[in-house]
């Protein structure tokens, strides 16, 4: 009995100090690896190799490791050799469309370094997802809005939000979001915008659709007809020193043929206060 | 054919005794697990991660009896004397080893329903889906076991247990890597090496012509050309592996 106690006395006291030792150990700061340990890790051909036919298993372990590693704040330096894990994971399971959304995500997350750079790697992530996943249009959407607002660059946003609008299944929104953005470019004429919500109208696939692209489309050939009369109200105001009182008194002086109408075939009318096109947009779902 | 279906279910029940199918109830914990741990680690769809690890975890189990029962197949009836008493009986050898391989083969297979079960309601659960394309998953996991249930039945017969369960497992390793090794010896220089490799790789079981595992995860098209090619691939292979079993078995001393 004396025996049994000594030895579960001193199993007890082994026991304390394996827990001690390991509170002190959880203590004592050591230098950061600057995710060094990432430089071994091994290539996909020899991963899928060793994962017996379960690569996608490999993916996830790596992926759950990644999501772990990379939410623990840490300086920029934490973040190196961010694009060669996503790209292992991805290689491992090309279809693994969370490892290419999360991934762009932590790399946006990055604060330091070189931003041109960072750009470049995350715009490989998503090339590289919408490769391998050319029916998946969630993906360029979510492309297209982080580079339209963590990166402020509409003209890459504009391309992957291109891709998505042109892939099966993409709701109607996309395309109209493509359109409302383009709107905004310089490089976009008014005549592109016209064409473009045209198009649009033609291939609305729903009545909320319909309206909504009747809408843009109403306000693009707007615009445009207020960019053709502009001038010619500007010359009447001008030369008689008044702002004339209806299209009538352009078209008695042969400035006109006849009265300008808008997108649903109703007349324009004339803003005496600053003499510029006024569109009475009565909406209509035609 | 009632000898055969004696010894089969004589195995499956001792199978059943020895506690193989414990190993359903290591899957269930795993999948129990990881679906609740996954979804608090996890960013993004757990579904397809727990779909992974229910369908690896599947396969690993079921190689897992198939190599441990490769160790009592032949060797306890050899042991205990048994087999006189059996082979005593108007019972021939060719039987005596189809019996053993289909007791093990419905023992793998009672084993994979019942994670395949698992699986379903994990993903129910889950995901509120229900995936039958995991039902086709394990069927070409089962078939891939009918492939190392021979082979561990051929070890069986030819060596001591504990070599025969790392046969088993040799087999099961190098069959899911031939395909690999392959492309990797087509950068070797010189025809004879080549052509060496070739015989080796075409006598070696390719074990990744049964898995379907990403098509299934990802709901991909599959071919049925593929499918029907991995049946005739399996069975040949088992036809093959089971009649050198029993040429073995057939000229065996059991004294």
């Amino acid at each position: 009995m004396k025996r049994t106690l000594g030895s579960l006395a001193v199993i007890a006291i082994l026991l304390g100090t394996i827990v001690l030792a390991e509170v002190q150990l959880g203590k004592i700061t050591r230098e950061d690896p600057l995710g060094h340990e990432l430089l071994y890790l091994p290539s996909p051909e020899m991963l899928k190799m060793i994962s017996l036919g379960n690569p996608g298993l490999v993916a996830d372990v790596l992926y759950l490791w990644s999501i772990q590693y990379y939410s623990y704040y840490r300086p920029h330096e934490r973040f190196l050799y961010l694009e060669t894990v996503y790209n292992l994971i991805t290689d491992l399971d090309p279809l693994y469309v969370d490892a290419y959304r999360i991934g762009a995500l932590i790399m946006q997350i990055q604060t330091g370094g070189d931003q041109e750079e960072l750009e470049g790697a995350v715009r490989r992530l998503f090339d590289k997802g919408l490769r391998n996943l050319p029916n998946d249009w969630q993906l360029a959407e979510a492309a297209a809005w982080d580079f339209f607002i963590r990166f402020k660059d509409r003209e890459t946003a504009i391309h992957y939000a291109a891709i998505a609008a042109q892939r099966p299944g993409a709701p109607p929104r996309i395309k109209r979001m493509v359109g409302v953005w383009r709107d905004k470019e310089n490089a976009w004429t008014l005549d592109d915008s016209v064409e473009y919500w045209r198009r649009a109208l033609e291939d609305a696939e729903n009545e909320w659709d319909h309206v909504l692209c009747m809408n843009q489309f109403y306000d693009a050939v707007t615009a445009r007809d207020r960019k053709t009369l502009a001038p010619l109200l500007e010359a009447f105001s001008t030369r008689y020193g008044v702002c004339p009182e209806s299209w009538e008194d352009l078209i008695r002086v042969g400035a006109l043929r006849q009265v300008p109408t808008d997108a649903f075939g109703d007349p324009y009318g004339i803003g005496l206060e600053d003499c510029g096109l006024v569109a009475y947009k009565k909406f209509k779902n035609q | 054919m009632r000898a055969v279906w004696a010894i089969a279910a004589n195995t499956f029940r001792e199978a059943v005794r020895d506690r193989i199918l414990y190993l359903f109830i290591g899957f269930a914990v795993v999948m129990v697990v990881s679906s609740k741990l996954f979804g608090m680690l996890t960013v993004g769809d757990e579904t397809k991660i727990i779909k992974d690890i229910g369908l690896a975890a599947m396969q690993f189990f079921s190689m897992l009896i198939a190599v441990m029962m490769s160790m009592i197949l032949i060797s306890r009836e050899v042991d205990s004397r048994t087999v006189f008493n059996i082979l005593a009986k108007p019972v021939r050898r060719w039987q005596f080893i189809l019996g053993k391989y289909l007791g093990l083969v419905s023992i793998v297979a009672a084993n994979l329903v019942l994670t395949t079960v698992v699986l379903m309601l994990t993903v129910r659960v889950v995901a509120g889906e229900v995936d039958l394309m995991l039902l086709f998953a394990a069927a070409m996991t089962m078939l891939e076991m009918l492939v190392l249930a021979a082979f561990a039945t051929l070890f069986a017969v030819l060596t001591r247990p504990i070599l025969g369960s790392l046969m088993t497992l040799a087999v099961f390793v190098v069959g899911h890597m031939s395909a690999d090794l392959w492309l990797l010896t087509r950068q070797l220089p010189g025809a004879l090496t080549r052509a060496v490799i070739a015989v080796v790789y075409y006598l070696l079981p390719n074990l990744e012509r049964f898995n379907f595992r990403t098509e299934v995860v990802h709901h991909l098209p599959i071919s049925g050309a593929a499918v029907g090619w991995a049946v005739l691939y399996a069975v040949a292979f088992v036809v093959v592996i089971l009649s050198l079993a029993n040429l073995r078995f057939r000229g065996k001393d059991l004294k």
